[in-house]
């Protein structure tokens, strides 16, 4: 008897908090999404991009601390314009994707910081998951709307080059990873 | 030893450019024909990185070496039958051609690849071309060929050396060898000859 009163105001609290947690718009990820990255080799930077990826995409632009970012991305269809690079990235040095064919990144929580709004989350590539932040601009248009998502991660974090490509006087340290996506109401 | 040219022989300047361009053209060929084959790995972008650099440096070297030769001039050429002369002067120009063109063609191909060019980690020079994937495959094979052409104009240039040396008995490889003088006498039996 004691019990049961004591969970009535916690479920008063969930079922008024529930149209809250709704109000975080879920968006389908449309064509002319892209997913980017950028490092740098012996001096000079290089862009790449992923070919396929997925995003469950979630985000309520009032309280940006409601939403949820969940992207898969198949690491075997990264390209960066130079055979040597596209033939060596999916090797056991790099991606090694022939054991881990896909990275990770599943967002822990938004905050605001200024003007800016951040995700933090946790990204899991080459079976390594460790935290990664990244910066979120939304822009409504309509019932959807652009997202454009950019942070860094370091390479030898995930192993990523690691071993004989260790070097970041060749190899830069630092892949900044930039996703704009097109988004339309679910 | 003079650091400038004079009428007996080269100056030591003149001496170190020719023998240090000799040395970086001559190590860096059979170094770019050993690399090229090897698996990728970091130590090929290693062996490459430096093959480019030294390239680079004996481009450098050649400028600087054509620069310091205008302003020394040359020691007059040694007694010998015209077609000697003329053979000889068509052999450095040669040379000096493809010393150009080894490393310049060594550019183009990296450029139409698309690889970054570097100096010794150091700095980053601009690509000659954009990429091309079909006209580096062209200019890949020019950059190796120019090299064996290279060659051949470097057997009678040093060939024709070692006959005046051992068979003429002048002073044409003399007067350029390093840490070595030719006195007054040894120039005077020379143009007896």
């Amino acid at each position: 008897m004691t019990v049961r009163t004591s969970f009535r105001p916690l479920l008063v609290l969930l079922a008024l908090s529930a149209p809250c947690m709704a109000s975080a718009a879920d968006y389908t990820v449309q064509p002319g999404s892209t997913l980017g990255f950028t490092s740098n080799f012996q001096g000079s930077s290089f862009d790449g991009h992923f070919g396929k990826w997925t995003a469950a995409i979630s985000y309520d632009q009032a309280k940006p601390a409601a939403s949820k970012f969940d992207v898969s991305v198949d690491l075997a269809s990264a390209k960066t314009g130079d055979n040597d690079r596209d033939s060596a990235l999916p090797g056991p040095d790099f991606f090694n994707v022939a054991k881990y064919p896909q990275a990770h990144f599943v967002t822990t929580g938004f905050r605001q910081q200024g003007s800016q709004v951040i995700a933090d989350g946790m990204l899991t590539l080459r079976g390594i998951t460790k935290p990664v932040s990244v910066n979120v601009i939304f822009k409504a248009q309509g019932t959807g709307g652009t997202l454009d998502v950019s942070g860094t991660v370091k390479r030898l974090d995930f192993g990523v080059g690691g071993g004989q490509y260790a070097d970041t006087s060749v190899i830069g340290p630092d892949v900044k990873v930039t996703a704009h996506l097109v988004l339309a109401a679910k | 030893m003079s650091l400038r040219s004079d009428g007996r022989q080269w100056g030591s300047v003149a001496k170190f450019f020719h023998w240090i361009v000799a040395l970086g053209i001559l190590g860096n060929g059979v170094w770019g024909l050993l690399m090229a084959d090897m698996a990728p790995s970091m130590s090929k972008i290693t062996v490459f990185a430096l093959h480019k650099s030294i390239g680079l440096t004996v481009l450098a070297l050649f400028a600087l070496r054509l620069a310091w030769r205008l302003y020394d001039g040359a020691p007059p050429d040694e007694p010998m039958p015209r077609w000697q002369r003329v053979a000889a002067h068509a052999t450095h120009v040669l040379l000096y051609a493809f010393i150009v063109a080894m490393p310049l063609s060594g550019w183009l191909f990296n450029s139409l690849h698309g690889y970054p060019l570097q100096w010794f980690k150091l700095f980053n020079l601009p690509a000659l071309a954009p990429k091309n994937d079909n006209l580096s495959h062209l200019a890949g094979a020019v950059h190796e060929w120019l090299f064996y052409l290279l060659l051949l104009v470097l057997v009678a240039h040093a060939g024709a050396a070692l006959k005046h040396h051992f068979f003429d008995r002048d002073n044409v490889l003399r007067r350029m060898l390093p840490f070595v003088r030719i006195g007054r006498s040894k120039a005077s039996q020379g143009e007896l000859s």
